[in-house]
C-alpha cells in the first residue's frame, strides 16, 4: 500500500552546504505529524521542497501518488497542499478578507475581469462567503476589513493559517505556527488543529518548536538533525529517544 | 478589493462624463485643450499605475506603449483610411502585443534591473519614431488629419473633448471593475509577497505579464485618444519628462487608487497653467517648483496626497468614537 504522503530519498544541497541528506519519510492520511529538530536541521528547507519553493537534485515526493517535483511551485496547492511560512509573510496593504480571497485564488472561477457579470457576482459572492467563514473560524471576522499588516502578531499568524485553509488543502505545512504566541492562542491552536484534522479529515505536517504543542497534537514525530532522520515515532516514544536527547541537548560527555 | 464596483462608486463617474459633455459646450478654446491633455495623461496615469503601483513592477516602458497608440492610430487612419473606432483598438492591441513581447523576458527581472531595462526599450522607441522618417515623419513628426469618429469628421479640440471623455470614463469604469476583481487581487498579492502568492496558486510569471499588457492596452488607447485633439504628433512628447511626469502624478496623487492618481493628474496638470496666471518670474522656478513638490510628497506623503487623506479621515474617526 502506498503512503498517502511519501518523501524518499531527498537531497538538497545549497552549494556546499547539504540541507537534506538522502531524506525520506512517510505521512499517514488524516494524522497531524510533527517535524522537529534543532535550528539549521533542514526542517524549513523539507517544507519549501515540498511547497515547489526549492528544487532538491535527487529525491521523489509523492501526495497519493501524484509527483510534486515536476510541478512549477504556483500548481502545488490545485495538487492539494496548502502551507503557512516561518517569518510572517503576508500581504501587508491588503486587508483581512482580501488576504483570504488570495487564498481562494486557486479554487475561483475565470472571468473578464473588466466587466460586470453574472459569472462574476456568483464567483465573488461564493469566495466573499466561504472567506469570511474561514475568518469566524479563526476569530478574525472583525477585523475583516484592516490592513493584515496593521493586525498583531499573533493575529498574523492566524491569518496565515486562515489564508493556507482557504484553498482546502488536503496536505497543510505548517510552519512553526506557535512561535511567538501566548499560551491562550497557543491553546486555540492545538484545539483548531485537532478539530481540523477529525472534522475535515486533513493531514497536518507541522514544523514546530513549541514541544507543548507538538507533544499534545502530534500523532507522530520526525525529529531531524543536519538534514537526516534520527528519530521517528510516537510522542513518547521521542521524548525518552536517547538520539533525540543528544541532539537536543549534546552528548553527555561532552561537558563533563 | 472585492465583487463589483458600488453604483456609489459608479455615480461619479457618469457626473464626471454629464459635466465633462457640458463642458465641452462652454469651456474656452485654451481650457479645452488642458482638459483633453488632462484626460489622456489620466488613461497613461492610471495605467502606469496598475503595473507600478497594484503589481509592485517599476516597468518604465510606458511611453512607448503611447507612442504605438499615438502613431498606430494616426498612421492607419492616414495611410489606410480607417476610422478611429476601428484604427484606434487595433492601434491600442498592438501596444499590448509590443507589451507582451516586452514582458516575456522582462518579467525575469526585478527592481531595478526591471526599471532600467524598460526604460531602456522607452529610449529605443523613441529613437524609432524619431528616425523612422518614412512612416513618422521623424523628427519633424506627424501631421494629423481629421479623426473620423462614427462618421463624425473631428476638426478641432472641441469636438474631440466629447470623444476623450467617453475614451476616459470607460476607461475608469473597466479599472474600478478590474480593481475588484480576481485578477485585480492577484496584481495586489504579488506586489505585497510573491511567496505568498505562489503559495496561493497564483502563478507570478503570467500575472506580471498581464500587468504589463493591460498597462500598454491603456497607454495606446491614450496615444489613440490624443490623436483627436493634437494637430502634430512628435517624438519629442515620447521621452522621460514624460514618463517622470506620469509617475509623478502616480506617487503624488497616491498610487493603487483610481481617486489618487486622478488627484495627481489634475494638480501636476494643471500646476503649469498656474504658474502662468502667477506673476512672472515664478515661471521660470517651474521645475524647481516641480521637484520640490516630488520630494517633499515622497518625504512626508509616501502613500500620496490620496492615501495621506485617507489615513487622516480614518484617525479623526477612531479618535471620534
Amino acid at each position: 500500500m502506498s503512503a498517502f504522503f511519501r518523501i524518499r530519498g531527498v537531497t538538497m544541497r545549497f552549494g556546499g552546504l547539504v540541507a537534506l541528506n538522502d531524506f525520506s519519510m512517510d505521512v499517514t492520511q488524516g494524522s497531524i505529524h510533527a517535524l522537529i529538530g534543532p535550528n539549521g536541521a533542514g526542517k524549513s528547507t523539507l517544507l519549501n521542497c515540498i511547497s515547489g519553493f526549492c528544487k532538491p537534485q535527487q529525491g521523489e515526493i509523492t501526495l497519493q501518488g501524484r509527483k510534486l517535483l515536476a510541478e512549477p511551485a504556483h500548481n502545488i496547492v490545485r495538487l492539494g497542499v496548502g502551507r503557512t511560512f516561518q517569518n510572517i509573510e503576508q500581504l501587508r496593504q491588503m486587508t483581512v478578507l482580501e488576504n483570504v480571497l488570495v487564498g481562494l485564488a486557486s479554487t475561483m472561477p475565470r472571468y473578464l475581469p473588466f466587466l460586470p457579470g453574472a459569472k462574476r457576482s456568483r464567483a465573488e459572492a461564493q469566495a466573499v462567503a466561504q472567506a469570511e467563514t474561514i475568518l469566524e473560524q479563526l476569530e478574525l471576522a472583525s477585523f475583516r476589513n484592516v490592513p493584515a499588516g496593521a493586525l498583531d502578531f499573533g493575529r498574523q499568524k492566524m491569518l496565515d493559517f486562515a489564508r493556507a485553509l482557504a484553498s482546502k488543502p488536503s496536505l497543510l505545512l505548517l510552519d512553526e505556527p506557535a512561535a511567538g504566541l501566548r499560551n491562550r492562542e497557543i491553546g486555540f491552536l492545538d484545539e483548531f488543529l485537532v478539530r481540523l484534522v477529525q472534522e475535515r479529515g486533513i493531514t497536518v505536517l507541522l514544523v514546530e518548536h513549541v514541544m507543548q504543542l507538538v507533544m499534545s497534537v502530534a500523532n507522530q514525530v520526525t525529529v531531524v538533525n543536519f538534514g537526516q532522520k534520527i528519530a521517528e515515532g510516537s510522542p513518547q516514544q521521542i521524548r525518552s529517544d536517547p538520539a533525540v536527547i543528544e541532539a537536543y541537548l549534546g552528548k553527555e560527555d561532552a561537558h563533563a | 478589493m472585492y465583487g463589483s464596483p458600488s453604483l456609489k462608486q459608479l455615480l461619479p463617474l457618469a457626473l464626471l462624463l454629464l459635466a465633462a459633455l457640458a463642458a465641452s459646450l462652454q469651456l474656452p478654446d485654451y481650457f479645452i485643450y488642458i482638459s483633453n491633455l488632462l484626460m489622456v495623461y489620466l488613461i497613461l496615469a492610471i495605467g502606469l499605475d496598475i503595473v507600478m503601483g497594484w503589481a509592485g513592477q517599476f516597468a518604465f516602458a510606458h511611453v512607448a506603449f503611447y507612442g504605438i497608440g499615438m502613431y498606430g492610430t494616426a498612421l492607419l487612419h492616414m495611410r489606410l483610411g480607417l476610422p478611429f473606432i476601428i484604427g484606434m483598438p487595433i492601434a491600442a492591441l498592438v501596444a499590448a502585443l509590443v507589451g507582451l513581447l516586452i514582458a516575456l523576458p522582462a518579467t525575469k527581472l526585478r527592481t531595478v534591473y526591471l526599471a532600467l531595462a524598460t526604460f531602456a526599450f522607452a529610449e529605443c522607441a523613441q529613437w524609432t519614431f524619431r528616425t523612422w522618417d518614412k512612416l513618422t515623419g521623424g523628427p519633424d513628426g506627424l501631421r494629423v488629419t481629421a479623426g473620423n469618429v462614427l462618421g463624425f469628421s473631428i476638426t478641432n479640440d472641441r469636438q474631440a473633448m466629447p470623444v476623450v471623455a467617453v475614451l476616459l470614463i470607460a476607461v475608469l469604469a473597466a479599472t474600478l471593475f478590474l480593481q475588484r476583481s480576481s485578477l485585480g487581487r492577484c496584481f495586489f498579492a504579488i506586489r505585497d509577497s510573491e511567496y505568498v502568492a505562489i503559495a496561493s496558486g497564483i502563478d507570478p510569471k503570467r500575472t506580471k505579464v498581464l500587468a504589463l499588457c493591460i498597462s500598454a492596452l491603456y497607454a495606446g488607447i491614450a496615444g489613440g485618444a490624443s490623436t483627436l485633439f493634437q494637430s502634430y504628433i512628435h517624438p519629442d512628447s515620447l521621452g522621460s519628462w514624460t514618463l517622470i511626469l506620469l509617475l509623478s502624478m502616480v506617487v503624488v496623487g497616491g498610487s493603487a487608487s483610481v481617486a489618487g492618481v486622478a488627484l495627481g493628474v489634475v494638480l501636476l496638470g494643471l500646476l503649469p497653467e498656474l504658474l502662468r496666471a502667477a506673476p512672472k518670474g515664478v515661471l521660470v522656478w517651474q521645475e524647481l517648483i516641480y521637484g520640490l513638490l516630488l520630494m517633499v510628497s515622497v518625504i512626508f506623503m509616501p502613500r500620496g496626497i490620496w492615501g495621506s487623506l485617507q489615513t487622516f479621515r480614518k484617525t479623526r474617526r477612531r479618535s471620534k468614537t
